[in-house]
């Protein structure tokens, strides 16, 4: 039982934790994208390229096994958490980017005629109206990045889809025991969604 | 950029020579077993494993890729080496007159499926013969008698047996019978698995763990290749391989059988042996396992 | 976003510019510099992956991951359909428990769980069906969202002209909607071929699984799967490059 409820810790710690650090250093490469500094905006999209376009599960075991390798030593959980958290951050910040730019542009003009800094017309006039906007593409990356911590098992760390499948080793029980992890995947999507659907109302 | 491509080219060619000379142990050791290997003289019942086997011309085996001195492929040249592999290939020349075969990728979780839809002929994987798997599989054999033993880093000190794994954490093989018999010897240690055998060596050497629980054969091998890996006394469990065959097949496991006590019989088994885990494991060669009728 | 930059705010972007090549540089420096520590420059560790016989094994790898995508995708693809064209309950609730659960739980009820109810399907399948099965209902919402975004006067026009519901779909709605859907088609078929690589979990010989085994076998860890890593990207990019390419000459034609 005791294994049952490592798994379940495991994977919500895991999700939050890796989440909050997404929305970290997502932030860091939408604002690296929109800002008039061509090195930055540069470096913003390879950041975004590269990352989504190398599947999780390599990341992983690169960082699984590859980082102790250059000298970089952390417990199993963290190195998951890194190679999560930096993976969803590119699609965080391409969600974040994306938002932005639905504010029409005359939104924008609009503040700079009147007489605006680039500081002032984000803070006051574009932020406000995108905040609402990327409150769901948010939640569906929330909701991605649930399902890809099972991947972490993959790598020694016990989440859920892990802990499931030892148990079901021991138990024979497949259906049971698969079916009970789907649902707790299915109630932790509904919570994201479900928050998500306050927040939009809050910020509507 | 033109000195570049050159220099290039260079490293590549030097690189193609190199790889040749790299591959280890290759066809001559097997050519030397063929040489020496029975073939088969029983008859041939139309429909049945051994004629759809002739009729295809070629062995079809489930087994590892990665498994060193067992079954280990070399991804340049493409040649299979190794106790398991060898063994797979006196098989196929045993039915066919000739060393064809394909090996298919399995897992512990997918053995038994592949054989019950027909996908290969036998397992051939270091397969721990278990009252609970010969409800699905019928085994030939055993072949080998090993066990699971444990292995640390160099220097490690307090751990001397099973027992000492208690409340330590604890490398596995995923769905190996090593979980098993980890709980059983010391329930309070910490598992942690990973998919294959050299994750779980590289695991133990960054220092995921303080143990690592495998199969001796295994260990043995990896010991060999690795100065950092030490071994820990006897193995804690007894194993004894089969190999696998579709379940039900009584005409098709005897077969395997009589070939089994036939190369037992003639040392060519002991001579694989040699050739193989006999390169790190010092000593004669163990007897074969017998084989019940 | 911003207006053309005057001499002030140019000399601002130009200090950023500095400042922000001084911190990228150190990054890099830094990385390499522990690299190089450990030995993971060394030239003997990367002259491997110049040799033809190593990129061969990778790129059959590749070839595999390429197969299991494609096939992924057509019944993916057909199944997405098939649930967009009938939105039920049913479909609904189908979509939705596919949206939150992971993949691999799928792989897994494929390998322990239908077994033992003799559903017993080659390896191959048992990696493309449970990607297939989830990545439907991706394309469900896709599709969907594709014929809502035509205006529904499009069709009502073509109606009024005399052409047939059938033709309406087929020459007035369809041909918009694939304009709209396309950014989304191409980010499913890299998301579909990124999962190609649980084939690592269910030991299908795809590039990742190859990864691995050449890893193993010649103890390059660190240089195999950056290897392999930069064949994902260069694939992926490629393919985002090519469906823009596309779309880009299909535009162009319909103009």
């Amino acid at each position: 039982m005791s294994l049952v409820l490592e798994g379940f810790l495991n994977t919500v710690a895991l999700t939050l934790l890796s989440f909050a650090g997404a929305l970290l250093v997502g932030l860091v490469v939408a604002v690296m994208r929109i800002v008039p500094v061509p090195l930055l905006r540069g470096a913003g999209a390879v950041y975004v390229e590269v990352w989504r376009n190398i599947p999780l599960l390599a990341w992983l075991v690169l960082f699984v096994f590859g980082l102790p390798e250059v000298g970089v030593r952390m417990p199993l959980f963290w190195t998951a958490f890194c190679a999560i958290a930096l993976y969803e951050a590119a699609f965080v910040a391409e969600a974040l980017r994306s938002g932005v730019s639905s504010v029409a542009t005359g939104q924008g003009e609009a503040a700079r005629a009147l007489g605006l800094s680039f500081g002032q017309s984000l803070r006051h006039v574009v932020l406000p109206q995108a905040g609402r906007r990327v409150v769901q593409p948010l939640a569906n990356v929330a909701i991605a990045l649930t399902m890809a911590t099972a991947l972490a098992g993959v790598v020694g760390v016990v989440d859920m889809t892990r802990a499931a499948q030892r148990i079901n080793l021991e138990l024979a029980q497949p259906l049971l025991v698969f079916t009970g992890a789907g649902l707790c995947y299915l109630v932790m999507a509904a919570g994201i969604g479900f928050g998500a659907r306050v927040l939009e109302r809050r910020l509507a | 950029m033109g000195r570049l491509f050159v220099a290039a080219v260079l490293l590549f060619v030097a690189g193609c020579s190199g790889g040749e000379n790299a591959v280890p142990g290759g066809g001559g050791k097997l050519d030397a077993l063929l040489a020496k290997a029975p073939a088969y003289t029983g008859q041939v019942v139309p429909g049945s494993a051994v004629d759809r086997i002739k009729k295809r011309g070629k062995l079809l085996i489930g087994g590892s890729q990665d498994a060193p001195l067992l079954s280990q492929l070399d991804p340049v040249s493409g040649e299979l080496t190794g106790f398991d592999a060898y063994l797979g290939k006196l098989l196929a020349h045993h039915l066919l007159g000739k060393p064809e075969t394909e090996l298919l990728s399995a897992t512990s979780e997918t053995r038994e499926p592949l054989l019950a839809n027909g996908t290969v002929d036998v397992i051939i994987q270091t397969y721990t013969i278990t009252p609970a798997r010969r409800e699905r599989v019928a085994f030939a054999g055993p072949y080998y008698r090993s066990g699971q033993s444990i292995a640390v880093r160099k220097g490690t000190s307090g751990i001397t047996g099973p027992a000492d794994l208690a409340g330590r954490t604890v490398i596995a093989g995923a769905n190996t019978p090593a979980i098993a018999a980890i709980k059983q010897a010391a329930p309070t240690a910490r598992i942690v698995e990973f998919g294959s055998d050299p994750e779980c060596l590289t695991a133990l050497k960054q220092g995921r763990g303080e143990a690592y629980v495998q199969d001796q054969a295994i260990l043995v091998a990896d010991a060999a290749k690795d100065g950092e890996l030490q071994l820990v006394g006897e193995p804690f469990t007894e194993d004894l391989y089969g190999i696998g065959i579709k379940h039900g097949d009584a005409e098709f496991t005897e077969v395997v059988d009589d070939w089994l006590r036939e190369i037992g019989k003639s040392g060519l088994w002991q001579e694989v042996w040699r050739q193989t885990i006999g390169t790190v494991v010092t000593g004669e060669a163990p007897s074969p396992p017998a084989i019940a009728s | 976003m911003f207006d053309a930059p005057g001499p002030r705010a140019r000399r601002r972007v130009f200090w950023a510019s500095v400042v922000s090549a001084a911190v990228l540089l150190a990054l890099v420096a830094l990385g390499l510099r522990q690299f190089a520590a450990n030995g993971q420059l060394d030239a003997d560790r990367w002259r491997p992956y110049l040799t033809w016989p190593v990129w061969r094994y990778l790129l059959g790898g590749l070839w595999s991951t390429v197969v299991a995508a494609f096939a992924t995708g057509v019944l993916a693809m057909a199944g997405g359909l098939l649930l967009a064209l009938r939105p039920n309950r049913f479909t609904r609730a189908y979509a939705e428990v596919m949206r939150t659960v992971p993949v691999l739980l799928l792989v897994y009820v494929m390998l322990f769980v239908l077994p033992s109810f003799g559903v017993n399907l080659p390896l191959f399948w048992k990696l493309v069906v449970p990607l297939a099965l989830s990545h439907a209902a991706s394309y469900a919402v896709i599709f969907r969202a594709g014929v809502e975004s035509v205006d529904p006067g499009q069709r009502e026009a073509g109606l009024s002209l005399g052409m047939t519901d059938g033709s309406v779909t087929r020459f007035v709605v369809l041909p918009q909607a694939v304009r709209h859907m396309t950014p989304l088609l191409v980010t499913q078929a890299v998301s579909l071929l990124k999962d190609t690589s649980l084939g690592y979990v269910v030991s299908y010989a795809e590039l990742l699984f190859n990864g691995r085994v050449l890893a193993n076998y010649n103890g390059l860890l660190i240089q195999t799967f950056l290897v392999v890593a930069f064949i994902y990207l260069v694939v992926n990019l490629a393919l985002s490059r090519l469906a823009h390419r596309l779309e880009a000459a299909r535009a162009r034609a319909a103009r």
